[in-house]
């Protein structure tokens, strides 16, 4: 039984803070971007990005808060975000203008009116002049007749809402190397090059120069919190506070120039480059990877030469975990009903195997899982690497800070991931140092343009609208907006009430499926193309194995690995839906194609009881039945050699995966009824889990049904959301949630993670919120606190199969 | 009698995962018919022998909309009932408003499920079905991977099981041959010749031991505890695994004397006992007793407070027992 160490005081008083401050929106960014990019519109863009920063990290106001070791801060105040208008903003100028912008439901922001009135001058300069715009313009003019599919997610006009990111920069390198060396290695190779550029050169240069802008600012900024520090230092009367002061201060003069000598100062390295990319680009899932393995070097040696005490040590990931608690970033108010919770994706790994494939558990894995588990934080979100090796303390502590943290951590298994990483070209090596981005999608670790979340938004794809599509002539019979009936926006298929047999309503899904998997692809690769010229990201490439040898920045495929991700949303409500039709119509020929095409079309509405019968009489998913099963298998065959077989624009195949983050909710919402007897509006299935309350049969049976989805070749990930009542876990209930995670891992499985809650809690934290406020549960890709969810979220949640063991 | 694959016998569940019901990852084969009445029972539709109606009025989608048993009933026990508000926390198809359902006359209800075929929601619906022991093995053995890691194997409870023998006996047959890890889940409440034909296929007997006075014993459940002390007695005697269970039942059980008199009998069986698992009464929010033909009065009781069960649980302590509470 592993047992956690309390809190610290002054560790309790930052959490305290933390808990306690309304987020605000921070103009800084938005002011010094907007007045650079007016002053340098010709500049290229690979230099201007490297120049923006490096104007930002000199001028951006420099906060060191109380009690805190690790600093860094992306806004002028304590939990602000910054704003990133060469993404593309207009959704804010539109939420400042209608009047609404203070009273957002969910993840709710401050904005002073001054900094509102400083901002919406710049709204005519930034309209055209922005990523989203320019994406936009590139878009061929067939986008205007695949629009509404339901199954493809495009952008929305201006609104910028899918940032780049997903990925999992060289801390390591960064900390043992330093910005310094980097540099170096820049100036070294554009000397190497110098009056002598031949073919590509160009490009290398100006992308090497771009590398040592980035190491200037980055180091500029640390010079900056030390001078702060020392400044603090000198007027601080508490003779420990000043001592501390100054040792951070000492440490911000070293790193992340120099490489770190001590464990503060690894720790501090990290986080000083995690806020100069923050500050350069409007990124999310901006992953840490595997935090343990970087420290646990520092950390023993500090500990082997008295430098720290362990208490010391866990005090300071504590408030590390804490700076990534406070991070976050503004969402437009119609994103935050699918990812509420100001959640930010900075994904932490622990354990695993190591790169020799022994067990890389080590003192630093538990001291993360103690942050976690005591903290109650929901961010920075942590996932367990699982092996044969892992030991049963782990397994124990991890359970303990699940049941306490919902979803935190999630459990990976090794065994398939791996493998997984092998297929994908990566070496045993690099595969063994895989890491998780972002929600739950495999990606190596400082070596792997994975971009597991695409490019940007659209890497999500909807399974049911294509299964709607198939048997409605290519039409989605879900209504535009403005209520009018869409046009074809699939292709002609034919009705369901045309089909004969079952295999022709499977022929009619593949078609569209395909077909849109191809589209999807399409855009993505005109998007990433658009986004590469004008956003390069030569802060991250600095760090990636293979970018400073390519002389490539990642963007343009310079990292040693390259990927592409996707995923597909409600694989479970697609596979009964399927089940029903063959079920109903064709084996027991219960209800006539005809009816049966008829009440869908009626959203089922007036056909209440053929809906019961429906749901009555269809074998579902995630009861381990062969019926349901064999379609859920087949779906994923389907879209898994499709994906695979696509190509992105660095020349990487793409990789599929299964998991929502939380957009099953927010596009159940936009998808019309389905033939499973869901009612239009409602939400689709999550990750690779049945549909809520669908799984009748206990846990075992749901992951026997889960692994019917070929996992070693979902390169971008499942997920499988479970929740026990917490009675579930009394007495020997630990024991046996552990062996059925080992037992679902042995078998094939990728990911599991849980909820450990009782509905009518949840119930109750619903009706008095501020009894609730540190609950924290898990809803799809990430956890929140659950009182800051929408309504519908929340109810996500409480609707799961409580299982029992 | 025949006792094979083909052996039938009345199932009202199967449920993977039960962390009470032995070791391990299990399985839990539930039979249906007990010859016991507890009134606390926490599965009142397992208590008949025979199938049974369910009538869940929350799932109804209701007679405007739907109506498909009305007049289907051969006992014209089905009438359609005034509209009333449904549970809203239920998982109600008509979406928490006020719709008109039907009502059942149990007094005229034979049993005979005609309703349940036509009823699409499932609002009527059956209690039990008749299974082979081929079947249900083709269910449980698919947990399988769960049982090898985990230590763990197939339960199989009721109801009483011994009150279907021949199945029982043929389904645990069927298991050990199957090379998976028994348990029986039992009151005891059988002949002693057919206890006596388990124990070559049962691993580990779960025994649910109620009060040691015969009186309230009878007074509670309806029969009489000699056979269950009799079982008890000569499985420890025939060195049998045992796990005793005890539902810890306010004003029937709870007392200190009532528990030490528990203590001294468990205690006497010695080590063929290897721990006892008090079950405290809970009172849970939803019951299955507002779902199947009314018998008698509803029972209520208290949850009873987590230190008292401390109390009574250091109370069989003193006696050796190494006891869990549930
Ligand atoms: S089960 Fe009862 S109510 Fe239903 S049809 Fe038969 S007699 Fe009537
Ligand atoms: S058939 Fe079922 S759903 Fe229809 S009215 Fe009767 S009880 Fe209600």
């Amino acid at each position: 039984m592993y047992e956690f160490s309390p809190i610290g005081p002054r560790v309790a008083q930052v959490r305290q803070t933390y808990r306690d401050s309304i987020p605000s929106v921070c103009v800084e960014r938005f002011l010094l971007v907007s007045e650079f990019y007016r002053a340098n519109p010709t500049m290229p863009p690979m230099i201007k990005r490297a120049k923006n920063l490096l104007n930002l990290c000199e001028n951006v106001t420099i906060l060191v808060n109380d009690g805190e070791v690790v600093v860094g801060e992306v806004g002028s105040r304590y939990r602000a975000s910054a704003l990133f208008p060469e993404y593309g903003i207009g959704w804010l100028f539109q939420e400042i203008r209608s009047g609404h912008f203070l009273d957002r439901a969910l993840d709710p922001y401050a904005m002073t009116q001054a900094d509102m009135d400083a901002i919406m001058p710049w709204e005519d300069f930034w309209a055209v002049n922005n990523l989203s715009a320019y994406t936009d313009a590139a878009l061929p003019p067939e986008f205007a007749d695949i629009v509404g599919n339901g199954v493809v997610q495009f952008g929305i006009e201006h609104t910028g809402a899918g940032p780049v990111g997903h990925f999992c920069a060289g801390y390591d390198t960064l900390i043992r190397k330093g910005f310094g060396a980097i540099k170096t290695e820049a100036l070294e190779r554009i000397d190497a090059m110098k009056g002598r550029l031949y073919g590509e050169d160009a490009l290398k240069e100006e992308f090497y120069r771009a590398v040592a802008i980035c190491a200037d600012a980055t180091i500029t900024l640390a010079r900056r919190y030390a001078a702060e520090c020392r400044r603090q230092a000198a007027e601080c009367t508490d003779l420990a506070r000043r001592a501390e002061l100054t040792e951070m201060a000492e440490g911000l003069e070293r790193v992340p120039e120099h490489p770190a000598r001590t464990f503060l100062e690894a720790v501090q390295s990290m986080y000083i480059y995690q806020i100069a990319m923050s500050l350069d680009g409007n990124l999310h899932g901006l992953t840490f990877g595997r935090v343990d393995q970087y420290l646990n070097d520092f950390c023993q040696a500090d500990l082997a030469a008295g430098r720290i005490t362990r208490e010391r040590a866990q005090e300071i990931l504590d408030l590390f975990c804490l700076k990534i608690a406070e991070m976050n970033k503004i969402w437009p108010s119609f994103a935050t009903e699918a990812a509420g919770g100001y959640t930010s994706g900075q994904l932490i790994t622990l354990s695993g195997v190591k790169k020799n494939g022994t067990d890389a558990t080590n003192d630093v894995t538990y001291m993360l899982i103690e942050c976690a588990r005591r903290l109650l934080l929901h961010d920075p979100p942590m996932s367990l690497r699982i092996h044969e090796g892992t030991p049963d303390l782990l397994w124990d502590a991890a359970v303990e800070c699940t049941k306490a943290c919902g979803g935190v951590p999630t459990f990976e298994s090794d065994k398939v991931i791996i493998p997984n990483m092998l297929q994908r070209g990566l070496s045993l090596e690099s595969a063994r140092n895989y890491c998780l981005i972002g929600c739950v999608e495999p990606g190596g670790c400082g070596d792997d343009w994975s971009a597991n979340g695409g490019p940007g938004q659209e890497s999500f794809w909807r399974i049911p609208s294509a299964v709607l599509l198939a048997i409605n002539d290519g039409v989605n019979p879900m209504p535009h907006f403005d209520g009018s009936p869409q046009t074809r926006t699939g292709l002609a298929t034919g009705y369901l009430y045309e089909m004969e047999t079952f295999d022709q309503v499977l022929d009619a899904v593949k078609r569209q499926m395909e077909y849109f998997v191809d589209w999807q692809v399409a855009f993505t690769n005109i998007r990433e193309s658009v986004a590469r010229h004008y956003m390069p990201l030569p802060i991250a490439s600095a760090t990636f194995d293979g970018c400073l040898e390519s002389g490539k920045d990642v963007m343009w495929g310079g990292a040693r690995y390259n990927g592409t991700g996707t995923a597909a949303v409600g694989i479970g409500t697609a596979t009964d839906s399927l089940a029903a039709i063959k079920h109903m119509v064709y084996d027991t020929k219960l209800v006539s194609a005809r009816e049966f095409y008829d009440a869908l079309m009626a959203g089922w509405v007036g056909y209440e009881p053929l809906r019961q019968r429906v749901m009555k009489e269809t074998p579902h998913y995630g009861n381990d039945l062969e019926y349901p099963d064999e379609i859920a298998e087949w779906i994923s065959k389907v879209y898994n050699d499709k994906v695979r077989s696509c190509v992105g624009i660095r020349g990487n195949h793409w990789s599929p995966g299964f998991y929502p983050v939380a957009t099953h909710v927010a596009w159940g919402k936009l998808t019309w009824a389905t033939p499973d007897g869901r009612k239009t509006g409602d939400p689709l299935s999550d990750g690779i889990s049945p549909i809520q309350c669908m799984d009748v049969s206990g846990p075992a049976a749901t992951l026997k049904s889960a692994l019917r989805v070929d996992h070693e070749r979902c390169g971008n990930g499942t997920l499988l959301n479970m929740k026990f009542h917490p009675k579930a876990l009394e007495g020997g209930g630990k024991a046996k949630l552990i062996d059925l995670m080992r037992t679902y891992f042995d078998l094939g499985g990728m990911e599991l993670q849980f909820n450990i809650a009782d509905a009518d809690m949840l119930r109750d934290a619903q009706i008095h919120p501020e009894q609730h406020r540190d609950l924290v549960v898990r809803i799809a890709g990430f956890s929140a606190y659950f009182v800051e969810l929408h309504k519908q979220l929340q109810n996500d949640v409480i609707r799961r199969t409580e299982l029992q063991l | 009698m025949d006792r094979g694959p083909s052996t039938v016998g009345t199932v009202y569940d199967i449920q993977g995962f039960s962390v009470q019901d032995g070791p391990g990852i299990r399985t839990t084969v539930f039979l249906k018919g007990c010859p016991l009445r507890c009134p606390w029972c926490h599965s009142p539709e397992s208590q008949r022998f025979h199938i049974q109606l369910s009538w869940q009025r929350s799932k109804c989608v209701g007679t405007q909309e739907c109506g498909l048993c009305l007049d289907r009933c051969p006992k014209s026990a089905i009438s359609a009932a005034g509209s009333e508000p449904v549970d809203p926390a239920g998982n109600d198809a008509a979406g928490g408003g006020a719709v008109a359902t039907i009502d059942v006359d149990w007094s005229r209800c034979d049993d005979c499920g005609v309703c349940a075929e036509v009823c699409p929601a499932g609002a009527l619906s059956m209690w039990g079905k008749r299974q082979t022991v081929q079947e249900v093995l083709e269910r449980v053995v698919k947990d399988r991977p769960f049982f090898e890691r985990s230590g763990g194997g197939v339960t199989i409870s009721g109801g009483e099981p011994l009150s279907q023998a021949d199945f029982t006996l043929a389904l645990l047959a069927a298991l050990k041959q199957a090379g998976l890890h028994t348990a029986l889940d039992t009151t005891g409440y059988a002949p002693w010749a057919v206890v006596e034909e388990t124990l070559p296929y049962t691993d580990l007997y779960l025994l649910d031991l109620k009060a040691v006075d015969p009186d309230a014993h009878r007074a509670a459940t309806g029969v009489d505890n000699a056979p269950i002390f009799e079982s008890a007695r000569a499985l420890a005697a025939r060195g049998a695994r045992m796990q005793v269970r005890i539902p810890l039942i306010p004003r029937f059980n709870d007392g200190r004397e009532t528990v030490q008199e528990m203590g001294r009998f468990v205690s006497s069986l010695g080590p063929a006992v290897t721990v006892v698992q008090l079950l405290p009464y809970h009172a849970m929010g939803v019951s299955k007793w507002d779902r199947i033909r009314p018998q008698g009065p509803v029972f209520e009781a208290q949850t009873i407070p987590e230190d008292r069960v401390a109390g009574l649980k250091a109370v069989l302590e003193q006696w050796g027992l190494s006891v869990q509470v549930h």
